[in-house]
């Protein structure tokens, strides 16, 4: 065996990202790693690429006992990686991105051209014959990046696996099938490669064994040969099915939030849906699917040319954030530090951004008053029981759950109708989220349409009443009551490439 | 501790170097009346200089600041030329610089062209128009008497161009730190894309900033121009860095690492001391530069290791 990890373990925090994890890769062979989201495959890659010290375990390669120190150790020990956000100079053409961060090849004190070409050529005649190598990778389609990334990471010392982080991700078929081709020649050199995929039909394909990762644990592995597509997701989803009976939809309220014909992903697809007052509506897809960007065109903060959204009636411009607001929305962004918190400024302020006037000391007069300030923090503090000592102290002071309740915070003191959650408890810990949780149901209890998308399955079957699956740039489920499992979930979310297969 | 030095140390310098001063020069620099003085010197550079805190609260620069000045300069004296009364040609001179302000900031928050290189070119435009509206020539003759008297004299005991400083200062403090706009401006600069998903309209608002950062230019070109009975289509030109300098001095006063009012008047007044102060005890002007460049970059270099400290 090329390399075999045995029960690895690792923590951030309070967090278990990896609980026992094996993998076993042999040289010459490709093998599919899979897991749902946050299943902890990046962190076992990160272990592999010495950025992450694994808290226990044993990693061997060649069957001896190693630990791998830094990036450069990886990279000494032939182990290259592909990541999912591509990393290559626009304007450098493929030869010239190959070589950064390489020995160039030299002739006295200069960069002797010709030789880098000439090394450029031969790996690209074996791994993607039709790659235009003098063009700038600006001008290549992200297929193309792709099979450059793949030619980079065989340069220099010899490489003896390579892993592929989702690199069929953002491609077309066309250029997935020629990717599949590159790293089946790739497999013949001898090289091991690691295939992370969402794509169960491209696993199925290309992979000689298949891994698959559950809450940081390996939950099967085997030859791809010896499984099919249900078993697979019968792996990664893990649970039994029916365990849990989802919130009953609130039958006799009217449509909130009616959403039709909206873009949505990559591919020219239209989304449309319906949310009713008190509803939580679930959104559940793979990284990728394209989700924060639909939430982004609901709330306004990115413009769209066709279809139309109203909430209660009332149709919401696009591209207006302060529609939303005036017909009483809320948005809980995806990412709390950079586009949540104003971390400059204090916490009275981060609550009270969004509705300033309810701060200040005559209802007539746009003057900011301190007193309301603190008394509007001391408000939210005691609703959404806020763990933190001045009013005006900088928002990073608080641990993360309680930043999150910030930004709920933030939209505290009028009636919302809707609220659009966009993984709303990311890096906040077990307690903090069950009282997010809490948040978030009393607003829908208030008769706010609440709009979700979490990567957290557990997170989507403790709050939605109806969950919508979005694969491949269309809607391949919508489920609630006794068909909300986490199986059919799952089985919905891998249904990539299902739509051009004629049966389906 | 340490708290108290971030928030009070620039202060304390600035009292430190008047002290140093007045123990080396008691009877020139220390006396009532200089330092008085300095006050009505330190003037026109504050005034550029609060309107750079304002662009700086929402997180941007503006380098068409020194070509303002020197626009206001010169345009004021032209419509004179023409015979505009002194009232009107003052307005004009604001609203032209109005709109040369938002032109800067509708282009910037539009279509998020970098503050640095949409100002630099909104400057050599005006710049270009100067040129035209003066030929190239200093301009003098024609200026009202009555319009100079705001720019030299005393009032109430204080230099004239001194309660200017005092007016603007308070209307910019105001703006800044006591009505809304001043939590939108400042929400801007701290996170642009939190701002504006919570709902706060970023054009309008830098365009405001923008606006206010102009307009006070150009008043600082009238009150220049209102000071020596002419103008001169370079006269803003020693404005633009010493502004910014005094701006990054004042971030390192009162808060953490941001623009405002009372830190930039702090700023300015170091500045103007040294000046002043290295004048009367005969120090050069070239050594004279090189003293205020170090003094800011010590500064700033004091305040990265307080804040790894902390």
């Amino acid at each position: 065996m090329l390399l075999s990890i045995k029960a690895l373990e690792k923590r951030y925090g309070g967090a278990r990202a990896l609980g026992g994890a094996n993998i076993e890769v042999a040289a010459g062979s490709v093998h599919g790693l899979l897991g749902e989201n946050g299943a902890g495959k990046s962190t076992l890659i990160k272990t592999l690429s010495g950025l992450v010290t694994p808290d226990a375990g044993e990693i061997l390669i060649d069957g001896k006992p190693a630990s791998i120190e830094s990036v450069r150790h990886a990279e000494e020990l032939g182990f290259r990686f592909i990541h999912q956000e591509l990393s290559l100079v626009p304007h450098f053409t493929a030869v010239e991105n190959a070589f950064v961060g390489r020995a160039y090849p030299k002739r006295g004190p200069f960069i002797d051209r010709a030789a880098m070409a000439r090394a450029i050529a031969e790996t690209a005649r074996d791994i993607a014959p039709d790659l235009p190598l003098d063009v700038p990778a600006a001008r290549l389609t992200t297929g193309q990046k792709q099979l450059v990334e793949i030619i980079r990471a065989l340069i220099g010392e010899p490489a003896r696996l390579v892993v592929m982080d989702e690199p069929t991700a953002s491609l077309s078929d066309g250029e997935a099938r020629r990717l599949h081709k590159a790293v089946r020649r790739l497999a013949e050199r001898g090289v091991a490669v690691i295939f992370i995929s969402h794509r169960l039909d491209e696993v199925m394909e290309i992979c000689d064994r298949y891994t698959v990762l559950r809450n940081g644990v390996t939950a099967g592995a085997g030859d791809v040969s010896d499984i099919d597509r249900p078993g697979l997701v019968r792996l990664m989803s893990g649970r039994e099915e029916a365990e849990l009976i989802a919130r009953p939809t609130p039958a006799r309220s009217p449509v909130a939030l009616k959403v039709s014909d909206l873009p949505f992903g990559d591919h020219g697809s239209r989304i449309s849906f319906e949310i009713k007052a008190g509803e939580i509506l679930g959104l559940y897809g793979l990284v990728g699917a394209g989700r924060s960007s639909l939430m982004k065109i609901v709330w306004g903060a990115t413009s769209h040319r066709e279809g139309t959204i109203t909430l209660e009636g009332r149709a919401l411009r696009p591209g207006h954030i302060g529609d939303r607001i005036a017909a009483g929305g809320a948005y809980v962004p995806e990412d709390r530090r950079h586009e949540g918190l104003i971390v400059s400024r204090t916490i009275a302020e981060n609550l009270a951004i969004a509705n300033l006037k309810a701060v200040r000391v005559a209802p007539s007069l746009p003057w900011v008053g301190l007193a309301a300030l603190r008394r509007r923090a001391e408000e939210v503090k005691a609703a959404l029981s806020v763990k933190m000592g001045s009013a005006f102290a900088k928002p990073l002071t608080l641990s993360g759950g309680n930043q999150q309740k910030l930004l709920f915070g933030r939209w505290f003191g009028r009636p919302i109708r809707l609220l659009i959650l966009d993984e709303p408890t990311r890096g906040v810990d077990v307690g903090a989220k069950a009282e997010i949780h809490a948040v978030a149901r009393r607003f829908a209890d208030e008769g706010a349409a609440v709009l979700m998308t979490t990567s957290d399955m557990d997170e989507l079957l403790a709050l939605a009443n109806r969950v919508l699956v979005l694969a491949g740039g269309e809607i391949t489920a919508e489920l609630s009551g006794s068909s909300l499992t986490p199986a059919r979930i799952i089985d919905a979310a891998f249904q990539h490439q299902s739509r051009k297969d004629p049966a389906a | 501790m340490t708290g108290f030095v971030r928030r009070f140390g620039t202060l304390a310098a600035l009292i430190a170097i008047i002290i140093a001063f007045s123990i080396a020069s008691p009877d020139a620099f220390g006396s009532p009346s200089n330092l008085i003085n300095i006050t009505q010197q330190m003037t026109l550079l504050a005034i550029v200089a609060i309107g750079a805190t304002v662009v700086m609260a929402v997180g941007e620069f503006d380098l068409s600041t020194a070509s303002i000045v020197s626009f206001g300069g010169i345009l004021v004296v032209f419509l004179f030329k023409a015979g505009v009364p002194a009232p009107l040609a003052c307005l004009a001179v604001l609203a032209a610089a109005a709109v040369f302000g938002a032109v800067s900031g509708f282009v910037v928050s539009r279509f998020e062209v970098l503050s640095f290189i949409a100002t630099l070119a909104v400057g050599t435009i005006i710049g270009g128009i100067t040129f035209w509206l003066c030929e190239g020539a200093t301009l003098f003759g024609d200026i009202p008497g009555g319009f100079r008297d705001i720019g030299r004299g005393t009032m109430l005991g204080l230099p004239t161009l001194t309660w200017w400083l005092i007016g603007v200062a308070a209307c910019a403090w105001i703006i800044l730190d006591k009505v809304e706009i001043g939590r939108r401006l400042y929400a801007i600069g701290g996170n642009r894309e939190a701002a504006r998903l919570a709902g706060v309209r970023i054009v309008p608002n830098t365009m405001f900033a923008f606006i206010v950062s102009a307009v006070l230019s150009a008043l600082v070109g009238i009150l220049l121009t209102a000071r020596i009975g002419s103008a001169n289509p370079t006269g803003g030109g020693g404005y633009l860095l010493s502004a910014y300098a005094a701006v990054f001095l004042g971030m390192t006063a009162f808060r953490e690492g941001e623009a405002n009012v009372p830190g930039t008047l702090v700023g300015a007044a170091i500045i103007a001391v040294i000046g002043n102060g290295l004048t009367i005890l005969g120090v050069s002007t070239f050594l004279q530069d090189i003293i205020t460049g170090t003094i800011i970059l010590a500064a700033v270099l004091v305040r990265r290791a307080g804040k790894q400290g902390a």
